[in-house]
C-alpha cells in the first residue's frame, strides 16, 4: 500500500545548488571569473574608490605616528575611544567566516561549501583590520613586540594576569590558523587555475601556490585529513578568540563591564554581526559575478536563521544584563543602566536596541528571509548594531565610572573617522582584490556537491 | 522499500518498559513514605533537598524539551530515533508542577527572605522582599513558568501525535514554528525560574551567566538520561533496528557538546568574579571553597569535566551505547552534585550530606520516571507516518 505524502508549505526549501551543472561547468564559471572575464568598468570604479579610501587612512596613520595617539579624541576617562571599538567589532566580523568554514565542515552542513571561500577570506581581512587597532593604540606601535614573552636585556615581562596580553596571543593564533586554513582550503582550487591559465606566467604563479599539487588519491587523502584537523583546530577559537575579548572588560570591575554573560554574549554578538557582513558581501558578489547557482537563496535564508538566533542570544544578554543589576542593587551598576537610557549617549543606546533588536525581528518572515533587498539592508542595519553595542560598552560605560569628579565625555576627531572609515576600504579593497585573483568559490567543494560525486557512505 | 516493512516492525515500547514502569512507582511510593517521615524529622533538610531534588528532575525534564526544539529546527536522524522518548520527558511537565506544590508549602524553610529579621539590616533586601520577592509574586510567576512549559511540551506532543495516523506527513514546518519561539521562550523563562527558586537564595548575590550555566546542565542532564534510556530499549525493537551508532555518535557528540559549554560557561564565571574579587560577588565563591565545599568543587573540575571530556574524545567510545551509558550514567550523577555545590552551600557552612539528600531525588525520581514512562509506552517508540521518520527506516533497510 502506497501511502499518499503531504507536502506543508514553507518546507519548499531552495537547492544548495542550481541543477543543470557539471565539473566541467562548475569549474570553467568559477575560474572564468579570474581567468577570462575582463576587468570591468565596475571592478575598476568600486576599487578605486575603496583605494582612495584607503588612501584617508594612510594619511591619517602617518599623522597619527607623527604626532601620537593625542590626534583621537581618547583621554582619561576615555582611554579606549574608537580603537578598541574597532577592534572589536573587526575580530567579530571575522568571527563569521571561523563558524561557517570550521563548525559548519565539523557538522556536516552541506550549504557551507560555496560560501566558506570568500567568508574566511572575510575573516583574514577582518582581522587585518582588527589587528592594526590595539597595535596602534600601543602609542609606540613600533615596539609592539615587546606585548610577547621572549628573553630581553630590559629585565622585562608581560604581564600574564592582564587580559590584553591573553588577546595578543588569541588573536595572533587566530590570525594564524585562519590563513593556513584558508590556505589549505585553496590549494586544489590553485592547481585548477594553473591548469586552466593560458599565459605562462600566471601558470607560474599558480603553480608555485598550489605546491605541487597533482589530484593523486594520496593529495586527497592527505589534504582531507588535513583540513579536517585544521578544522578541529579553528572550532575552539570560534569561541575562545571572543572569549578573551571580553575578558578584556569583564575582567576590570568598571560598572558596565563587570559582569558573567559576555563571555557567550560577545562569541554570539560576534558572530551575529559576522554573519551580516557575509550577506553584504554574497549579496552583491552572487549578482554581479552571476553566481546565483551557487549562492542560492538556501544561503541566504539560512544565515538569516542564524542571525535570527544569534540575534536572541544578544537580546537575552541586553535583557539579563539590566534585569540582574536591578535585583543585584548594586548603585554603581544602577546608574549604569539609568545613564544609558537618561545620560549624553541615549540617542546612542537607542539606536542600538533599535538596530540590534527590533529591526531584525523581521526575519521571522519568510519571504524577508527569501528577499535579497531585505536581508542587505537588515545586515547594513545589524552591523551599525553591533558597532553601537561596541561603542555603548566601551564609552558609556567608562564616560561615567565610580567618581563624579571622574566624569567625562568623549569627541571622536577626523583622525578617528578617518581611520575607521579607512579600514572599511581596506577590506573591501582587500575584498576585490581577492575576487580579482583567487577563485571566490570553492570548485573542488562544489564539484562535491554533484550528485555524481556521491560516494558510498561506509559506517 | 515499500511502506509495508515500517508497518512490519513493532514500534510500541517493549514489555519490560511496563516492568520498569511498575518498579519506578513502588520505589518512589516506598522512598516517597521515608521522604514524608523526613519532613517530620528534619523539617529545614527536607525542604533543601527537595529543592534540589526538584531542579534535578526538573532539568531532566525542560532539557528534553529543548532538545526536542532543536531536533525540530535543525532536523537530523539523530533527533528523529529519540524524538518519542524526548517527548515523553518533556510531558512530565505536568507532573513537576504538582511536584512544586511542596516547595510553595515549605517557602519559609528555603527562602531567608521571607524571614524579615534576617533581612533587615539590608534595605535593599527589604525593597526587593516587598517588590519582586513577593510571596503572591514568587507563586504567580512560578504558576506563569510552569503553565508555559505545560503548554510548549503539549503543542509540541499534540502535533506529534498527529503522525501515528495516516497520511504520511511532513510536519517539519509546523513543528518548526512551535520550535522557534519555544526555544526563546524557555530561555528567558528558565532564566526567571532559577533566578526566583535557586539565585535569589543567596540574594542580593548575582551573576548574569547564572541562566545560560542552569540551561547547559540542563540539556547535559536531558542527553544523559536520553542516553539510558537507548541502553534499556537497544536489545529490544524497534530500537534495536532504528538505532544506528552514528545517531549513538551524534548523542555523544551533543554530550560532548553541552559538557563543554557547561565547563566554558562555570569557568567563565569564576574567573570573572574571581578576578574582580568584589566582596559583594566574591562571597559565593568563597562560601564554596572552604569547609570541605571546596572538595566538591574540585571534584567537579575533574569529575564534571575533566575525566568525561577525555573519554568523550574517543570516537568508539561515543558510538558504543553499551560504554557511553556508563558515562551518561555517572554524568547525571555529577549534574546532581553540581547542583548540590550550588542549592546546598547556601544552607549549610560546611559540607555534609543528611539522609535527605539521598532519600529525596530516589523519591522524586522513582515517580518522575514512572510517569515517563507511562507517557512512552502510549505512543510508538517512532511516529511511523513522520516522512524522515519512514526515510530513516528505509535507509537502514537498503
Amino acid at each position: 500500500m502506497v501511502q499518499a505524502i503531504e507536502v506543508e508549505p514553507g518546507e519548499n526549501k531552495a537547492p544548495v545548488m542550481a541543477s543543470g551543472h557539471t565539473f566541467g561547468s562548475i569549474t570553467d564559471k568559477v575560474s572564468a571569473m579570474v581567468l577570462t572575464r575582463p576587468l570591468t568598468k565596475g571592478w575598476i570604479f568600486g576599487f578605486a574608490i575603496c583605494f582612495l579610501i584607503l588612501q584617508w587612512m594612510l594619511y591619517a596613520m602617518c599623522w597619527l605616528f607623527f604626532k601620537g595617539v593625542g590626534v583621537w579624541g581618547v583621554n582619561i576617562p576615555i582611554g579606549w575611544g574608537f580603537a578598541i571599538v574597532n577592534f572589536v567589532w573587526w575580530i567579530g566580523i571575522g568571527h563569521a567566516g571561523t563558524l561557517i568554514s570550521a563548525i559548519l565542515l565539523l557538522l556536516r552542513q552541506s550549504w557551507r561549501n560555496s560560501i566558506n571561500r570568500f567568508a574566511e577570506a572575510m575573516t583574514l581581512f577582518a582581522v587585518a583590520c582588527a589587528g592594526m587597532f590595539p597595535i596602534f593604540h600601543l602609542g609606540r606601535p613600533w615596539v609592539f613586540y615587546w606585548l610577547f614573552p621572549y628573553p630581553n636585556t630590559m629585565n622585562y615581562w608581560p604581564n600574564f594576569r592582564s587580559p590584553l596580553v591573553w588577546d595578543v596571543f588569541a588573536v595572533s593564533t587566530y590570525g594564524t590558523i585562519s590563513l593556513v586554513f584558508w590556505f589549505v582550503g585553496l590549494i586544489p582550487d590553485l592547481a585548477t587555475m594553473r591548469d586552466h591559465a593560458e599565459k605562462k606566467w600566471i601558470k607560474t604563479v599558480y603553480g608555485m601556490l598550489a605546491l605541487g599539487w597533482r589530484n593523486s588519491t594520496r593529495h586527497w587523502s592527505r589534504y582531507e585529513t588535513a583540513y579536517l584537523l585544521l578544522g578541529g583546530l579553528a572550532t575552539p577559537l570560534v569561541l575562545s578568540v571572543h572569549t578573551v575579548v571580553s575578558f578584556d572588560f569583564a575582567i576590570g570591575i568598571v560598572p558596565g563591564w563587570h559582569t558573567t554573560i559576555f563571555p557567550p554574549y560577545f562569541v554570539a554578538g560576534a558572530i551575529y554581526s559576522g554573519f551580516a557582513m557575509v550577506l553584504v558581501l554574497a549579496i552583491p558578489i552572487r549578482k554581479f559575478y552571476h553566481l546565483e547557482d551557487f549562492i542560492t537563496p538556501r544561503h541566504l535564508e539560512n544565515s538569516a536563521m542564524v542571525m535570527l538566533a544569534t540575534g536572541w542570544i544578544v537580546a537575552y544578554g541586553y535583557a539579563f544584563e539590566a534585569f540582574m543589576n536591578w535585583f543585584g542593587g548594586d548603585q554603581y551598576e544602577s546608574y549604569v543602566r539609568w545613564n544609558r537610557i537618561h545620560g549624553p549617549y541615549a540617542p546612542w543606546y537607542i539606536a542600538l536596541l533599535m538596530c540590534n533588536i527590533l529591526i531584525p525581528q523581521i526575519l521571522w518572515w519568510r519571504k524577508v528571509r527569501l528577499s535579497n533587498f531585505w536581508l542587505f539592508m537588515i545586515s547594513m542595519d545589524i552591523l551599525i548594531g553591533m558597532w553601537l553595542e561596541r561603542f555603548v560598552i566601551v564609552v558609556v560605560s567608562l564616560h561615567r565610572d565610580f567618581l563624579t569628579s571622574s566624569f567625562g565625555m568623549y569627541y571622536p576627531t577626523q583622525f578617528d573617522w578617518a581611520i575607521f572609515i579607512g579600514t572599511l576600504g581596506f577590506f573591501t579593497a582587500c575584498m576585490f582584490l581577492f575576487l580579482r585573483l583567487l577563485p571566490a568559490v570553492p570548485i573542488f567543494e562544489l564539484r562535491s556537491l554533484l550528485p555524481e560525486a556521491k560516494a558510498v557512505e561506509h559506517e | 522499500m515499500s511502506p509495508v516493512s515500517m508497518e512490519k516492525l513493532n514500534l510500541m515500547a517493549p514489555p519490560s518498559t511496563q516492568i520498569i514502569e511498575r518498579r519506578s512507582l513502588t520505589v518512589g511510593i516506598l522512598f516517597g513514605i521515608g521522604a514524608l517521615v523526613l519532613a517530620f524529622v528534619e523539617t529545614d533538610k527536607f525542604f533543601h533537598a527537595y529543592l534540589l531534588a526538584y531542579m534535578a528532575w526538573l532539568g531532566v525534564s525542560l532539557g528534553s524539551m529543548a532538545f526536542l526544539m532543536i531536533h525540530h529546527l535543525t532536523g537530523g536522524g539523530w533527533g528523529m530515533v529519540i524524538r518519542r522518548p524526548l517527548e515523553a520527558a518533556a510531558k512530565t511537565t505536568p507532573l513537576m508542577a504538582i511536584l512544586f506544590i511542596p516547595i510553595i508549602a515549605g517557602m519559609k524553610h528555603i527562602y531567608f527572605w521571607l524571614n524579615p529579621a534576617a533581612i533587615a539590616n539590608n534595605p535593599h533586601l527589604v525593597e526587593l522582599r516587598h517588590g519582586y520577592l513577593s510571596t503572591s509574586g514568587f507563586i504567580f510567576r512560578a504558576v506563569a513558568y510552569l503553565v508555559i512549559w505545560i503548554g510548549l511540551a503539549w503543542l509540541l506532543t499534540r502535533l506529534s501525535a498527529t503522525q501515528d495516523q495516516p497520511p504520511v506527513r511532513n510536519l517539519s514546518p509546523r513543528f518548526r514554528v512551535i520550535a522557534a519561539p519555544g526555544l526563546v521562550i524557555y530561555a528567558f523563562t528558565i532564566t526567571f525560574a532559577v533566578i526566583d527558586w535557586v539565585m535569589s537564595l543567596s540574594a542580593p548575590w548575582i551573576s548574569t551567566i547564572y541562566g545560560f550555566i542552569f540551561i547547559v546542565g540542563q540539556c547535559l542532564s536531558a542527553m544523559c538520561f536520553i542516553v539510558i534510556i537507548e541502553r534499556i530499549l537497544a536489545r529490544h525493537q524497534p530500537m534495536s533496528v532504528i538505532l544506528r551508532s552514528k545517531d549513538v555518535h551524534d548523542h555523544g557528540k551533543l554530550m560532548l557538546t553541552f559538557l563543554m559549554l557547561w565547563a566554558y560557561f562555570s569557568y567563565s564565571q569564576f574567573l570573572i568574579i574571581w578576578a574582580g574579587n568584589l566582596p559583594s560577588e566574591i562571597t559565593w565563591y568563597s562560601r564554596r571553597l572552604y569547609h570541605g565545599w571546596h572538595w566538591v568543587g574540585l571534584a567537579m573540575v575533574i569529575f564534571h569535566f575533566a575525566v568525561p571530556f577525555c573519554l568523550l574524545l574517543s570516537r568508539p567510545f561515543k558510538r558504543n551505547v553499551y560504554t557511553l551509558v556508563w558515562l551518561a550514567g555517572w554524568l547525571m550523577l555529577m549534574r546532581y552534585a553540581d547542583l548540590f555545590w550550588y542549592i546546598e552551600a547556601n544552607f549549610n557552612e560546611r559540607f555534609f550530606v543528611t539522609i535527605s539528600d539521598v532519600v529525596l531525588p530516589i523519591a522524586m525520581g522513582g515517580f518522575w520516571l514512572w510517569f515517563f514512562f507511562r507517557n512512552l509506552r502510549q505512543r510508538p517508540l517512532l511516529p511511523p507516518y513522520a516522512l524522515h521518520a519512514r526515510e530513516l527506516v528505509e535507509a537502514i533497510h537498503e
